[in-house]
């Protein structure tokens, strides 16, 4: 009992908090830059899929707005376009004003609704990055890096921005640890704009963390999981996809890197942190790497993410799952 | 990442028609629960067939009593609460009930008090239905017996009465269980949801048996099962003479509303899985209003059906005489003077479909109650583990069924001893004051509705409304939270001044509510004092909820 209460020698010179996966979701970046407050991390980390995946369309008609929020049919008057617009974005989505034959157009268009998504997104980004400068204490970094589901549109948004770092592809220096990013995953049955091979996946991997010098401590933050940690148990696809259901019960398989595992295996950084399989929340330890995916509960606005103390030698103190 | 609604659409246009919604990409999630398993398990964690067993229980406890304002002002007590409950679940859109609500909005020590003290009392729980569905047993055996015309499987009955017999018949329905529970939280779900349909079927049968017999029908068949000619008016008889009070009165029935209000005890409980909801406030409040409305509608007029059918007197006497004098009873009659409306059931009933659900009932029921608390309390653990105040293990999820597979086999091997404690051992004296542990859970639901406005607003989301809409709702938060406090207060000012029926206030059991109590703040003090000294991540932490602004 006494050994429980020893105290430990390292101290702490680094804190980060860690989430994924908030997918346009206003609120779950509200409530990420509201953790500076509550859990005093020096960095603010977002790790990829910070684009949301619907778009509300708004039908203008006779001075009024009228649009479908959750099936609910929801009209309101031409002023209260900026409220409306919150609502919606509170849930995820993206809401775009329409009339009548704007909105035929992109039925027929999807070129267009897919620039139409683009715009939307960057958009948010410039909106985020100015509420990250309005709201969080100069000493706070805040690291947004994407995912997979983030379009490249967004990636320049965020990389001129004075308040938000964007280290894409890098690696950064965070003080007692350097941190390598990376938002590619390996190929997924939706083709999005971020996915490559399983050997094109570890050569990159490669080329980022060879690049660190020798004894230098490390985080990875890679988007994709680990292979077979139980940190990227997803639902399994038919060709249709649709999740295949055995028993009963949808059909759950690995859907994780095995380029990722064998880099954490290989370099063994002190911490791995990633989303991507938002089902998968979990703690799990590769040798001894400490690797974590926080999971994601977007839709209910609620943010999960995971507090992580690095000590002054670059080793991991402690971590926390949170969820707020 | 896209998973289980990639069927939704694709990278382009997935809407269609006008004002629908344009999907872009798709990624999976984790909640898998809509109203009808919600229902499920609201009605499941209520026991509905249990209810027959419960009038009898009320009306032994309680003289002069008459259930139609209880049942109603219950109703009202726990729909107030389901508005209190929206609110915090709305805030707090997770699993582990009142353990998240206080940890978040009052103070993670009031919140671990809850979440301990929910989690040993309600693995109390699981092993007193296991005992109750075993102490069942010889009823279903004679039932079956009789449906299948077996003299011994009737007989069969008569030698599962030993305290050892009930203890390991309880330690069988720990294990059925524990089998079922090892299923995804889905499966789980349809098969109490299977389990409340066959009780559904039994209440039905039994009410269309009383509907469609009248009361001489009654009296006539009492007779015949009995083999006692005047059976009917000798238990009335035997009921004066034992000096069995008869009649209603107002004071009575307000006295037994307590009684009502734990009998409806687990309506509300789809918030316990509130991270597993789809759409979490709306599936929550259809399930508890549709859970509340069945109990209400159904528990009425099965209550009017019995007054009818065998009548106030007779069903006081039979309650009582049971209890005061079995032996002069046991002369007149054999059924049991514990299974209520389901004994008047097995004695109108001339076919061998019904007499099975009848018999079959109150077991079947008991596993869908245990099922449904098992997945309440292991979430409550869950939650725990995940905030660091039990160990990380408890958390951990099976690979296959998707179950937190170590808080369900804590919970069982916990659950088993008080199985074997609670047939061998009387430990009555020591539990007594589980009405009231329930009443203080209610009472702590109430106490953050109404804390939630005053200390977290800002966890309650309400981006685009103006500012003085937006006071208008924290003043409505404050008043249910206010009347839910209220009437939990009364409740247990009710438990408290009727001690003598709901549980005595001896040292033990004092000492035990204490224990309960205690328990949880002990274990976070500790765990939180250890972690600072260790330069470890402060545990109130992950008890903090963040705000949306």
């Amino acid at each position: 009992m006494r050994g429980a209460f020893r105290k430990s020698k390292k101290q702490r010179a680094l804190r980060i908090f860690f989430t994924t996966d908030v997918h346009g979701s206003d609120v779950c970046f509200r409530k990420f830059l509201a953790a500076a407050k509550v859990y005093q991390p020096d960095i603010l980390l977002l790790g990829g899929d910070f684009a949301g995946k619907g778009l509300v369309p708004v039908l203008r008609t006779d001075g009024a707005l009228r649009a479908q929020i959750e099936g609910h049919e929801v009209s309101v008057p031409a002023a209260e376009w900026d409220r409306l617009a919150a609502d919606i974005n509170k849930r995820g989505f993206y809401a775009a004003q329409l009339d009548a034959a704007e909105l035929a157009a992109l039925q027929q268009d999807p070129a267009a609704l897919d620039r139409l998504f683009r715009s939307q997104i960057a958009a948010q980004a410039q909106r985020w990055c100015a509420l990250a400068a309005e709201r969080l204490d100069p000493v706070v970094r805040c690291i947004i890096t994407p995912g997979n589901d983030d379009p490249v549109d967004a990636d320049p948004v965020y990389a001129a921005d004075g308040r938000v770092e964007f280290p894409e592809s890098r690696v950064c220096d965070l003080g007692p640890v350097a941190m390598a990013s990376l938002g590619v995953v390996p190929y997924t049955p939706w083709s999005t704009e971020r996915e490559c091979s399983e050997e094109e996946l570890a050569k990159r991997i490669s080329e980022l963390l060879d690049s660190l010098p020798d004894g230098r401590q490390a985080i990875m933050n890679f988007h994709c999981p680990p292979y077979g940690t139980g940190l990227d148990d997803a639902p399994e696809l038919d060709a249709t996809l649709k999740p295949v259901i055995r028993g009963g019960r949808p059909s759950i398989v690995p859907v994780g890197s095995h380029a990722v595992r064998d880099a954490i295996k290989h370099y063994q950084p002190v911490v791995s942190l990633h989303g991507h399989i938002h089902e998968s929340r979990g703690v799990q330890k590769i040798g001894r790497t400490l690797c974590v995916n926080p999971g994601s509960d977007y839709s209910s606005g609620v943010l999960r993410g995971a507090v992580v103390d690095i000590a002054e030698d670059g080793t991991c103190l402690d971590f926390l799952l949170t969820t707020g | 990442m896209a998973s289980s609604d990639a069927a939704a659409g694709t990278a382009t246009a997935g809407g269609g028609e006008a004002g629908r919604l344009f999907i872009r990409q798709t990624s999976g999630l984790v909640r898998e629960l809509g109203i009808p398993a919600a229902t499920g398990i609201s009605l499941a964690s209520v026991a509905v067939v249990n209810t027959f067993i419960n009038f009898n229980a009320g009306l032994t406890d309680f003289a002069k009593a008459d259930m139609y304002l209880p049942l109603v002002a219950a109703a009202v007590i726990w729909l107030v609460a389901m508005f209190a409950y929206r609110y915090l679940l709305r805030a707090v859109p997770r699993a582990g009930g009142e353990y998240v609500y206080l940890s978040r909005i009052v103070s993670p020590v009031a919140g671990s008090m809850a979440g301990l003290g929910i989690a040993v009392v309600f693995t109390y729980v699981l092993s007193t239905n296991a005992h109750f569905a075993a102490q069942f047993t010889p009823f279903m055996l004679s039932g079956l017996g009789a449906a299948f015309h077996s003299t011994a499987i009737a007989n069969a009955g008569n030698h599962l009465t030993s305290n050892i017999a009930i203890a390991w018949l309880s330690i069988i329905v720990m294990l059925v269980v524990a089998a079922l529970s090892l299923f995804s939280v889905k499966i789980v779900a349809r098969i109490i949801f299977g389990l409340i349909i066959l009780q559904v079927v039994a209440f039905l049968a039994l009410i269309g048996m009383l509907a469609f017999n009248s009361h001489a029908d009654f009296v006539t068949a009492l007779a015949s099962y009995s083999h006692h000619p005047g059976a009917y008016q000798a238990i009335i008889a035997g009921g004066k003479s034992n000096g069995v009070v008869f009649g209603t009165s107002i004071a009575a029935a307000v006295a037994i509303i307590p009684f009502m209000v734990l009998n409806y005890n687990g309506v509300l409980y789809s918030y316990y899985v509130g991270g597993e909801l789809r759409r979490p406030g709306r599936t929550y409040l259809y399930a508890s209003a549709i859970s509340i409305g069945v109990l209400v509608v159904l528990w009425i007029g099965v209550w009017a059906l019995l007054r009818a059918r065998a009548g106030l007197t007779f069903m006081q006497a039979q309650a009582n005489l049971g209890v005061i004098n079995p032996t002069a009873y046991g002369k007149i009659t054999s059924l049991s003077s514990v299974s209520g409306g389901l004994g008047y059931g097995m004695v109108l009933s001339s076919d061998p479909i019904t007499k099975i659900l009848f018999a079959t009932a109150v077991p079947l029921a008991e596993i869908a109650v245990n099922l449904a608390f098992l997945t309440v309390t292991t979430r409550v653990l869950f939650a725990q583990a995940f905030d660091r105040l039990l160990p990380v293990r408890v958390a951990k999820v099976g690979d296959r069924n998707h179950a937190p597979n170590v808080a369900i086999a804590i919970v069982l091997v916990i659950g088993c001893g008080f199985c074997f404690l609670t047939s061998l051992v009387n430990l009555g004296s020591i539990v007594a004051l589980q009405s009231l542990f329930f009443a203080l859970i209610l009472l702590a639901g109430g106490v953050a509705a109404l804390m939630l406005p005053l200390r977290r607003a800002d966890l309650i989301d309400l981006s685009g409304i103006s500012e003085s809409e937006r006071s208008r709702f924290l003043r409505k938060v404050t008043v249910v939270g206010a009347a839910t406090t209220i009437l939990a207060l009364f409740t247990v000012f009710e438990l408290v001044t009727h001690s003598s029926v709901y549980g005595k206030f001896s040292v033990e059991s004092i000492i035990t509510l204490l224990i309960v109590l205690g328990s949880g703040p002990v274990i976070y003090l500790i765990a939180r004092a250890i972690r600072r000294q260790r330069n470890s991540l402060d545990l109130a932490m992950a008890m903090h909820e963040l705000p949306p602004e």
